[in-house]
């Protein structure tokens, strides 16, 4: 069997070609607090300098065995660019990411800046993937917030989404808004060489919306975000999605991805064969808080039994991993995963 | 002519499910124009609380979602805010206290804002402290207002690990305190991991449950009357 390279492997993944066996990797966040350990810096540090950003994402892949490293790590990069501020925590002896403390009060009060992609943290972030691609050892991927979560950032959610009923016309021009600057920020990473990219719509699961308000508010902007990109792009959502999934096959990602509280057996019935699923495991409840790696082995082959092509976690990994269930999680994949998976063929 | 109490009753709960903040504050400005026919206490938990228990079958039978929920709570507030100041203070009791916040690192508070709805109906005195609140604040608060319950959500996996400290500190210096945790990320498993005292595994539950509370509540009014 050949082996392939693990930005083969993803490449080859992506376009449905035959592979090696099932490649081990994400659409969100792997940093794991052992790499940031090992550079000797805080974890509120990594998310200020390309160097520190990007190095965290090669060592914690290399220490963990992934096929690919993918930034940045906070959901907070935009709604700083266009003047929300941000909040580090620098002083907090835990693991916290980046977040918002601002945020607009009225939609007629949003204004952003035509420049946001030159603001605050974004050309670091760019820089960061500068050294990414460069390295050239791992897949590239990069992630943007839908635009209902992206809103979600930047103004108050209650007012969105109590707007999507009593005031939708302008709830959806300000949706429309935030669908540009998704696209206009995911196609910049796309035009310096990613190779893989992830739309997170993650607040928009039926926790809290309505299949209905679904089709109406969330699937004809990201619609418009898959028709716009070239590169393999990954459509994933959190939370209760069982009775969405027809319409998210319908918005013309590439692959799409659900955490645990999906059923993937009924997901993949759905979406049939050709459709590249990925999923499902809880990375908390998997890779912290499990004491035996032999269950870890068993939560990941029930992931590919029920059906999916890559084992992915329901979220950013919960940094402090522990590195025992790290390698269960890699090393289960790349055993088990050497049969084909529904979507995706076998060398 | 005007309404018997039962109309009076049914009509608030109406208001509330159709989310009819106008139809709220009417009926309940009519409520104290009626002294005679019921209690503003009575249109608070039997009217507008009732209400909120059908919004919590709909929510459980996927009829409504999120934003009507929210919808619902503001046409609740809408009467709640007129009412609430003519309940007797020997109604109005409050039975006990909460400190309600969304925890360090986490700016999502649509769940904790829906279970300290279900704390005001209820006639609890309510400390919120918002959201992003630092871990010592809860315990501050939780001593300095000697608080029987304190609530905490967190929507984040990354943030959730915060609340097990804020537990270990509490139950240190007041073991009587009863810990509520919320949040997506929160399960069974790891609220009994982090010594707390019940919780709801997402926003949704965090509606439902606080909902149900709300009727257990009253039943318990109910019962005392």
């Amino acid at each position: 069997m050949a082996e392939l390279t693990s930005k083969e492997r993803i490449q080859k993944f992506f376009k449905k070609e035959p592979i090696d066996t099932m490649p081990v990797f994400s659409g969100m966040g792997t940093v794991v607090i052992q790499a940031v350990n090992e550079m000797g810096v805080k974890f509120a540090q990594v998310h200020t300098t390309a160097e520190l950003l990007a190095g965290s994402a090669i060592k914690s892949s290399e220490m963990c065995g992934l096929d690919a490293v993918v930034i940045p790590y906070d959901m907070a990069t935009v709604a700083q660019a266009v003047g929300r501020g941000l909040t580090l925590y620098e002083n907090s002896p835990d693991i916290l990411y980046p977040t918002v403390p601002n945020k607009w009060e009225t939609l007629e009060a949003v204004d952003i800046p035509t420049d946001f992609m030159k603001r605050a943290r974004m050309p670091m972030v760019d820089e960061a993937f500068k050294i990414l691609l460069k390295d050239g050892r791992f897949a590239v991927g990069a992630w943007q917030l839908g635009p209902f979560t992206l809103a979600g950032q930047i103004i108050e959610l209650g007012l969105l989404l109590k707007g999507a009923k009593k005031n939708k016309e302008a709830v959806e021009a300000f949706l429309t808004k935030m669908t540009d600057i998704v696209i206009e920020s995911i196609k910049h990473y796309e035009s310096l060489g990613v190779d893989f990219l992830n739309i997170r719509e993650m607040g928009s699961g039926t926790d809290l919306l309505s299949p209905k308000m679904w089709n109406q508010l969330i699937q004809p902007n990201l619609t418009r975000i898959f028709s716009a990109l070239k590169t393999p792009a990954v459509l994933h959502i959190c939370g209760s999605t069982d009775l969405i999934v027809p319409m998210m096959n319908q918005c013309g990602a590439d692959a799409l991805s659900f955490d645990q509280k999906n059923t993937i057996t009924k997901t993949r019935t759905a979406v049939g064969n050709d459709v590249i699923v990925l999923g499902n495991f809880d990375p908390y409840g998997t890779m912290v808080q499990m004491e035996n790696p032999a269950d870890v082995e068993t939560v990941v082959k029930k992931c590919i039994d029920d059906g999916v092509d890559a084992v992915w976690p329901g979220c950013d990994l919960w940094p402090d991993v522990k590195m025992d269930n790290i390698k269960a999680w890699v090393n289960t994949t790349r055993e088990y995963g050497r049969k084909p998976s529904p979507a995706i063929k076998r060398l | 002519m005007s309404k018997s109490k039962e109309e009076f009753m049914k009509a608030l709960s109406e208001a509330v499910v159709e989310y009819d903040e106008d139809a709220c504050r009417e009926l309940s400005r009519e409520v104290l124009d009626n002294p005679d026919t019921l209690t503003p206490y009575e249109a608070v938990m039997n009217g507008l609380a009732a209400g909120m228990e059908e919004v919590g079958r709909l929510y459980d039978t996927q009829e409504y979602f999120v934003p009507e929920v929210l919808m619902c709570a503001d046409a609740l507030y809408a009467g709640l805010d007129i009412l609430r100041p003519h309940i007797p203070k020997a109604d109005a009791e409050v039975k006990a206290q909460v400190v309600i916040g969304s925890i360090q690192g986490d700016v999502h508070d649509i769940g904790k804002n829906l279970v300290k709805m279900m704390f005001d109906v209820a006639g609890w005195g309510v400390h919120d402290l918002g959201r992003d609140v630092p871990l010592e604040q809860f315990v501050e608060k939780q001593l300095d207002t000697n608080s029987e319950v304190v609530a905490m959500s967190a929507m984040m996996t990354t943030t959730m690990l915060g609340m097990k400290k804020v537990i270990a500190m509490i139950k240190e210096k007041n073991p009587e305190c009863l810990i509520m945790l919320g949040g997506a990320p929160v399960t069974k498993d790891i609220a009994n991991l982090f010594g707390a005292d019940g919780y709801a595994d997402s926003a949704g539950n965090a509606v439902s449950e606080g909902i149900k509370m709300i009727g257990r509540l009253r039943e318990f009014q109910a019962g005392k009357k």
